[in-house]
């Protein structure tokens, strides 16, 4: 009996032992799950990205999308909205645009994280396609245009919490994604915009 | 009493001696006790953290620290301290150790070796938090650890790094206490000790057992996350990389929240054990009891963003969460109520264990109904991050914590160290105590109504006459503190003998009552064999 | 690193920007021993006045039921006067009572609480944007909608404070605001997660680099609105005070067109745009 028991003891713990270890696995796949929640339920702030079929109609309710753009004090760069805000029909697909500067003297290169408010607004808009997919790299004293396309799906009508929603933010935030030791060091330069330390 | 007398053989065994007996130690008692000590050192530098905290926000400007980051290290290792090192050994690791055995009549935990070695790691833990603060800058982020503040950009040195190991090997310290508890629990409880005739103290156990071994492991990723991101140039918190900084706050709050009622659960147990003994009657509504803290736990796990109201989540998740928290107000009316219940029509002995309790219901009472305050998203853009939730979560959790302590200590003493505590000095003591932390963290409300941020080391003129008083209560407590100490000290040394099995009479009906005082090295060798009401019924059955 | 920074942050003091205004009509900064919320100067905050006084009544009967029953408890049922103990162990009629009236009272306070919630989140006719930039340790204000200037609003040195400034609570630029507006206030940091707070507004929302949150406020009465960062930024998070000036709407046009003078512009043409931030480098 004595034997029994300890077998039973053992398995219990070997049980519990497998709940931690289940438990650690789900934190970290709360990474992955999270980032994917966000996009799924616009969830603090994601907006749809997808690349969505336009709605077929356009309703003729008018909304102002507000453009933010932000740049982080590692990155020198100068990255303004080129149109401060535009009115959009729901469903109309639109072009807007920003413009950003490199106004240091090395290459750098910079991805842009993105966010949408008002929270309950964020589902309901779809960017088509956008500059912040990409890493980019800009030569010292480069500036390019960076447009954004999307469009505002009217199901927001059909929303009771957000159908009052009538001024939506898209903001954008640079990054420098290049180490500033490597972009320093003229020799490595070229490289910089391979350098990518964020597969994490 | 001849149960008793039967255990009594276990006297004979011997065990080694000296140092050995501590180091090498598989025993569930002695390995208490050594929680217990842990604790009592932990608490002794925590509480010297607070106090000169106090002392520098006792009046506005700056007076002792000029040095701000080495403020915030105070912030964040009195936080750390407190949690990890005191309030969880004590009640979890030392009264748990101590009396889950006993009380189910077990001869032991089920892994003794596993139980040496959850407490030195947490020995171990406590000696590198206490580097952590020591070496660089020390890690002034808060308990929360929030990144990107704690990451490498902001918190160089090895600090945070330091500290993140601490709460690693703290955390594997848990889970294996929790499992071998689980495991002792379920495979080990007498015959006819069945689940419902477990007293409350061990469901409590069991409880935050469970807490632990699903909570622990998410702060454990988590900080291994953050551990890569400070040293190895991953993004999980980064938004450089395209992490993003508020995951760690639902991973951390995942653990924080379920972290909370594993401080304060045990101490229901505790409360409940003792309330029963001195009103001399069987807890009120038991089964509520029990599964009233069975649910505690596992609505825990759902309601951790309301820490993160002022984060930017959407309304309707704010409302969820709202209504989540809410729901918790439930069972822990049932626990109060049922403590009331208890006492009602009993035949109430103040002896100092009864008083601690009587101090638990009024703090716990008051923590919580700020805490339902704090529960309303809408309301809480008014006290987040103020002094409202220091006071809150100070009475709820800190001080309700620590009086449950120091109830099981008083309660407890006798059977772990076969002296009694001194009477009137142990009723002064908790007199001086209770008015202390009232002093101390009542006004600490208004200076959050009126808007003062926590952690900060100067503060607006304003915000001085109320933190005055505070730190007036500071000092109190300070006393109420060291006249513990002292009677632990006293206690050992002078403290009257107990010879009874079971000093408190008739209430007393939990099954470590039936040993010898002190409790002989082993116990419960000869398994009792447990009747209705929990109490043994024959003097022994065979063991195997 | 940290010895660097010492240096920089305390109160680079500026003393730019003249007052509009002369005197407010509303201090809004704590008074000595207040025990209770601001004076709300905005709706969300008198609607969390409103329903604080309501928690403040449900709180203290609960509270002092509990005591009341507790110290009747003691008063009545000691070992003295109750030698002999009662051994009922349950009642299920009393406990379904304890377990429904905390659930009615839950809901009594469910439902406004759910109200200011969502109050907090209405959409309004945004009149115009400040857009809020937390930084290491001060603040840099946006007015997108005015010419889109920009300041940063750096805290004044104890030993520079005028008479009637209160400590750790005036800055060099303070953010000055129009009154019966609806104004959206984008929040975002640069490095770390700060939290922008102005209790008598009953503003409170983090700042968290790389996302932006959405406000809304709508200032009731003229007068200086005082708050502090209410997340722990680091060394000198308690150095980071916000200051908020309420004045009428022409008294705002006047101090847009000053301010606009005063601070660089940002007007968007892209040349100028390099060389006005070449020279700020």
């Amino acid at each position: 009996m004595k034997n029994s028991g300890q077998k039973k003891k053992t398995m219990t713990a070997v049980m519990l032992f497998s709940l931690v270890g289940g438990m650690v696995g789900l934190s970290f796949a709360s990474v992955p799950l999270y980032r994917l929640f966000c996009q799924v339920t616009g969830f603090g702030g994601t907006p749809n990205t997808e690349a969505v079929a336009l709605p077929s109609e356009v309703s003729d309710t008018v909304v102002t999308v507000n453009f933010d753009a932000n740049v982080n004090s590692d990155l020198p760069w100068a990255f303004k909205p080129v149109q401060r805000k535009v009115k959009v029909r729901l469903g109309q697909e639109s072009l807007a645009h920003y413009t950003a500067a490199n106004v240091s003297d090395q290459p750098v290169t910079g991805t842009a994280t993105f966010s949408v408010t008002p929270y309950k607004a964020a589902p309901y808009f779809s960017k088509i396609a956008c500059f912040c997919f990409n890493e980019q790299t800009l030569l010292p004293g480069q500036e390019v245009d960076m447009p954004v396309s999307f469009y505002v799906d009217p199901a927001i009508l059909d929303d009771p919490g957000a159908r009052d929603v009538k001024l939506i933010t898209l903001s954008y935030t640079f990054h420098r994604t290049d180490d500033e030791e490597t972009d320093k060091s003229s020799a490595k330069v070229a490289k910089a915009s391979e350098v990518d330390r964020n597969g994490g | 009493m001849a149960y008793g007398a039967a255990a009594a053989h276990g006297e004979h065994d011997h065990h080694p001696t000296g140092w050995k007996r501590w180091v090498y130690s598989t025993n569930h008692k002695d390995i208490g006790t050594m929680y217990i000590w842990l604790s009592f050192v932990a608490a002794i530098i925590g509480g010297a953290m607070s106090w000169y905290i106090r002392l520098e926000l006792a009046h506005p400007g700056i007076q002792y620290i000029d040095d701000f980051q080495f403020y915030n290290v105070l912030v964040t290792a009195h936080g750390f301290l407190m949690v990890f090192f005191v309030v969880m050994p004590a009640m979890i690791g030392g009264f748990g150790n101590w009396f889950v055995p006993l009380m189910i009549g077990a001869p032991d935990m089920a892994f003794p070796r596993m139980n040496n070695i959850s407490f030195w790691l947490l020995a171990a833990a406590l000696v590198l938090l206490v580097l952590s603060t020591v070496v660089g800058d020390g890690p002034g982020t808060g308990w929360t650890v929030y990144p990107p503040l704690s990451n490498a950009n902001y918190q160089p040195g090895p600090s945070v790094d330091f500290g993140i190991l601490a709460l690693h090997v703290a955390g594997a310290s848990s889970i294996l206490g929790a499992v071998n508890f689980i495991v002792t629990i379920f495979n080990m409880r007498a015959p006819g000790m069945t689940m419902h005739r477990m007293p409350l103290f061990v469901w409590a156990i069991l409880v935050t057992a469970f807490l632990l071994l699903l909570a622990v492991p998410v702060l454990a990723g988590a900080l291994t996350m953050l551990l890569t991101d400070r040293n190895f140039g991953t993004t999980f918190f980064a938004p450089d990389g395209g992490g993003d900084p508020v995951l760690w706050q639902h991973l951390f709050w995942f653990f924080g929240h379920p972290e909370v009622y594993i401080i304060i659960i045990p101490a229901f147990g505790i409360i409940s054990q003792v309330i029963s003994t001195f009103s001399k009657r069987p807890v009120f509504g038991y089964l509520g009891m029990a599964y009233a803290m069975v649910s505690i736990g596992v609505v825990g796990f759902i309601v951790w963003a309301h820490h993160m109201y002022t984060v930017g989540l959407d309304a309707d998740a704010r409302a969820y969460f709202t209504a989540a928290t809410l729901i918790i107000a439930v069972p822990t009316g049932i626990k109060i109520f049922s403590w009331l219940a208890t006492m009602w029509g009993g035949s109430i002995e103040f002896e100092t264990p009864m008083l601690c309790a009587i101090g638990f219901i009024w703090l716990f009472v008051i923590g919580g109904v700020t805490g339902v305050l704090l529960a309303n998203a809408g309301i809480d853009f008014a006290m987040h991050d103020t002094y409202y939730v220091v006071a809150h979560f100070h009475y709820v959790m800190a001080i309700a914590a620590i009086f449950a302590m120091f109830a099981g200590w008083y309660y407890w003493i006798g059977k772990m160290s076969g002296r009694q505590y001194p009477d009137l000095l142990s009723k002064v003591q908790f007199w001086v105590f209770f008015i202390g932390v009232n002093v101390l963290f009542f006004p600490q409300h208004f200076l959050g109504l009126a808007g003062m941020p926590r952690r900060i080391p100067d503060y607006p003129d304003a915000y001085w006459g109320w933190n005055y008083v505070s730190s007036i209560g500071a000092l109190i407590t300070a006393v109420g503190t060291f006249m513990f100490f002292y009677i632990v000290w006293y206690t050992y040394r002078s403290g009257k003998p107990v010879t009874a099995d079971n000093p408190w009479g008739e209430g007393a009906t939990t099954l470590e009552w039936v040993v010898p005082s002190p409790a002989p090295f082993h116990t419960h060798e000869e398994l009792p064999v447990i009747g209705s009401g929990g109490r043994p019924t024959t003097q022994a059955a065979p063991a195997e | 690193m940290l010895e660097k920074l010492k240096i920089l942050v305390p109160f680079i003091a500026l003393g730019v920007m003249a007052s509009p205004i002369a005197a407010s009509a509303e201090e809004g900064l704590a008074k000595p021993w207040q025990m209770n919320l601001q004076d709300a100067a905005s709706p969300v905050m008198d609607k969390i006045h409103d329903f604080h006084s309501l928690l403040m009544v449900v709180m203290v009967g609960i509270v002092l039921f509990v005591l009341a029953i507790l110290g009747y408890v003691c008063f009545r049922f000691s070992a003295k006067r109750n030698p002999v103990p009662s051994k009922t162990s349950h009642n299920t009629l009393l406990e379904v009572v304890w377990t429904a009236v905390p659930i009615v009272i839950l809901i009594i306070i469910a439902i406004p609480g759910m109200r200011l919630l969502y109050f907090h989140d209405r959409a309004q006719d945004y009149e115009m944007t400040l857009k809020v930039t937390g930084h290491q340790w001060y603040w840099t204000y946006n007015y997108p909608d005015q010419g889109d200037f920009e300041f940063d609003s750096i805290p004044v040195p104890e030993g520079d404070l005028e008479p009637g400034q209160p400590r750790l609570l005036t800055v060099d630029n303070r953010v000055v605001l129009p009154v019966d507006t609806n104004i959206q206030v984008l929040i975002t940091a640069d490095d770390v997660i700060h939290n922008w707070a102005v209790p008598a507004l009953g503003m409170k929302i983090d700042a968290t680099p790389g996302r932006i949150n959405e406000r809304w406020v709508r200032i009731d009465k003229e007068g200086m609105y005082y708050g502090m960062c209410s997340e722990l930024c680091g060394v000198y998070h308690s150095f980071m005070p916000i200051q908020v000036e309420a004045v009428s709407k022409e008294a705002f046009a006047k101090w847009v067109e000053q301010a606009q003078e005063e601070f660089a512009q940002n007007d968007g043409s892209s040349v100028n745009l390099v060389e006005a931030e070449q020279k700020s480098r």
